[in-house]
């Protein structure tokens, strides 16, 4: 059952925190989050994270910009229609390179807006670093492990942090 | 980065971010005061008129489109080491990727400068935007012109969100080591990054993707800034070659710029340990790569030019290589083509002197290249009767040294308020802490 509390592991070595977060796993503890100072794709497989739905929105940004950068270009020389050297109005080759330019540049912004929206950011009270269960120390040398508990859970967690060889060990509200 | 270890990293790197001592100040003000310069010049020439930064027919814009040039190109290694080389998993760019992707937003923000300032009325820049004037007026998509404006400003934003994606996990790393002010400014920056799993998923897929469309634009930026000239008929200007030319002389003066800033900074801010020489001497090696390209790419214009034989080109060729300009086309021969091959002596490229000393012969050299190319072909056209010669005049020397300093300028400050080498990856290349030796994340 899903609480508000919580416990957390704080971890010095990355052996002893993916060993922890295996066998929690494995008794099927609801490991809120795992923090760290630098991506580690083990805990993306330990904990089965789905590919990321940023790759689908950032083709989406590509393929409007797309569209919507030609479909200006179409619209403006319609609207004004200047012949010269016998050119096509709407000519193909000059379009790859307004193409390419949309396609690039909305791909990107909507990438860069996917990955802050999906991370749950931004955070304006998390500004200041004051996350539930995050401890300062997460952004340098240390890596942590929050665990949702009931009462009945949280001596089991604790065990479990301890002999993976967590520093530390805490309960965290909210 | 042998002798570094995980737990030192944060303070290594964030060592710079402490109070700046006067000698940086100073540094800063004199920065300053060559920017007033610059600034100056450039408010004279808008009171009295683009006659006074020495236009003289045919040789029109001059000094002011070699700068824009210029500048993109420095633009370039920064999108190169960060996007590319990230791609190929290149470990050698970690620790300088980051003051590169500065770099090439400041060189784009300097050379996107140099377009308002070969405006004659700077004030109505915005009709280069495409958009329809009052009389229904629209630009023209087919004008590379547009291609240009469209392709500096997609650079421009997609390198500064590579570079503040790339920002954001470090942003917190200061932010939870700072008090005070600093400690919210910092915390607004980093968005409230608390480096959880799911952050660094999101952030990891984005990272990558935002990698694999900034490479593209490496080659299209220049590609693009070429057709300026290609897609014109002025002997000397309209050549297939010209594309892969700008991209591999963009390259390599990016590389010497990348050189000439870090070479300073790893030993002011006493970075041995993280630029190390084996860093410097991979930028070496790449430099040699692009010097040999640019190189044949100098022969081979000499080669279309005589296998045309088209007589106003061959004339142009043998004009920029014995006529007026000569000087300044033996300069960019050797410090392009020929200085950089220094750099097959091992000893030479694990110097930081002499690697430094090479890269600034390239700078110079670079900067050359663009106004023998552009002020050249356009001093001896097709009318004898409009063959006209340039020498740049004050203004257009204080403007082009307003601008170093402006670069300097901001290069400064960064290297002083924003950690600039990336934290979270110099940890991930240094391994990560494990009770037990030998696995790796714990396997």
């Amino acid at each position: 059952m899903a609480s508000d509390r919580g416990v957390l592991g704080v971890f010095a070595y990355v052996d002893d925190l993916l060993n922890g977060l295996r066998r929690l796993k494995e008794r099927n503890f609801e490991i809120r989050t795992v923090f760290s100072p630098l991506r580690l794709r083990d805990i993306q497989e330990i904990l089965g994270t789905k590919p990321s739905i940023v790759r689908l929105i950032t083709l989406i940004g590509g393929i409007l910009g797309g569209t919507c950068l030609v479909g200006l270009a179409v619209y403006a020389h319609l609207s004004f229609k200047l012949i010269t050297g016998g050119k096509p109005i709407l000519p193909a080759v000059p379009w790859v390179i307004v193409l390419f330019e949309g396609t690039v540049l909305l791909a990107a912004i909507f990438s860069v807006i996917a990955w802050i929206i999906k991370g749950g950011l931004p955070r304006v009270r998390y500004q200041s670093g004051q996350s539930a269960g995050y401890d300062p120390r997460f952004s340098g040398d240390r890596f942590g492990i929050l665990v949702s508990c009931t009462d009945g859970e949280r001596d089991q967690i604790i065990k479990i942090l301890q002999e993976a060889g967590a520093e530390e060990v805490r309960d965290v509200a909210g | 980065m042998e002798n570094l270890k995980y737990g030192d990293v944060d303070r290594e790197i964030l060592r710079p971010l402490t109070r700046p001592g006067r000698v940086y100040w100073l540094w800063v003000f004199l920065f300053f005061l060559g920017m007033l310069l610059g600034l100056s010049a450039w408010t004279y020439q808008i009171l009295t008129g683009m006659g006074s930064a020495g236009y003289h027919p045919s040789v029109m814009w001059v000094t002011y489109i070699v700068n824009f040039v210029f500048w993109i190109g420095i633009a370039h290694s920064g999108t190169l080491i960060s996007a590319i080389l990230y791609l190929f998993r290149a470990k050698w760019r970690t620790a300088i990727s980051r003051a590169s992707e500065a770099m090439t937003i400041f060189a784009v923000i300097i050379a996107s400068t140099f377009v308002l300032v070969h405006l004659g009325r700077t004030w109505i820049f915005y009709w280069t935007i495409p958009y329809p004037n009052q009389r229904t007026l629209w630009v023209d998509f087919q004008s590379p012109l547009i291609f240009d404006f469209l392709a500096v400003s997609t650079y421009f934003t997609v390198s500064l969100i590579f570079w503040y994606t790339g920002l954001v996990p470090d942003l917190a790393v200061v932010r939870d080591r700072a008090r005070g002010i600093r400690r919210k400014i910092y915390g607004f920056f980093s968005l409230g990054w608390t480096g959880t799993h799911r952050q660094w998923h999101h952030y990891g897929s984005s990272y990558l993707l935002l990698a694999a469309l900034a490479t593209p634009l490496v080659v299209s930026v220049h590609s693009v800034v070429s057709w300026d000239f290609a897609l014109s008929i002025i002997p000397g200007y309209h050549s297939t070659i010209f594309p892969p030319y700008f991209v591999a002389g963009a390259i390599l003066s990016g590389l010497a710029m990348v050189s000439t800033l870090l070479i300073p900074l790893r030993k002011i801010f006493r970075y041995e340990n993280i630029i190390t020489i084996r860093t410097l001497e991979r930028i070496a090696q790449t430099t040699i790569l692009m010097s040999l390209i640019v190189g044949y790419a100098y022969i081979i214009e000499f080669f279309i030019g005589w296998y045309s034989g088209n007589t106003v080109e061959k004339q142009t060729f043998l004009f920029r290589a014995f006529g007026h300009y000569d000087v300044m086309f033996w300069v960019m021969c050797f410090c392009n083509a020929i200085a950089p091959l220094f750099f097959f002596v091992k000893k030479i490229r694990t110097t930081p002197i002499t690697l430094f000393i090479i890269a600034i012969l390239i700078n110079i050299g670079m900067w050359t290249e663009r106004y023998v190319i552009i002020v050249g072909s356009m001093a001896q056209d097709f009318i004898p009767y409009q063959w006209g010669f340039h020498r740049p005049n004050w203004v257009e020397i204080s403007i082009l040294i307003g601008s170093f300093c402006l670069f300097l300028f901001l290069f400064f400050l960064f290297a002083k308020f924003l950690p600039s080498i990336s934290i979270a990856e110099v940890k991930e290349e240094v391994g990560h802490p494990m009770r037990h030796k030998g696995g790796r994340d714990g396997e």
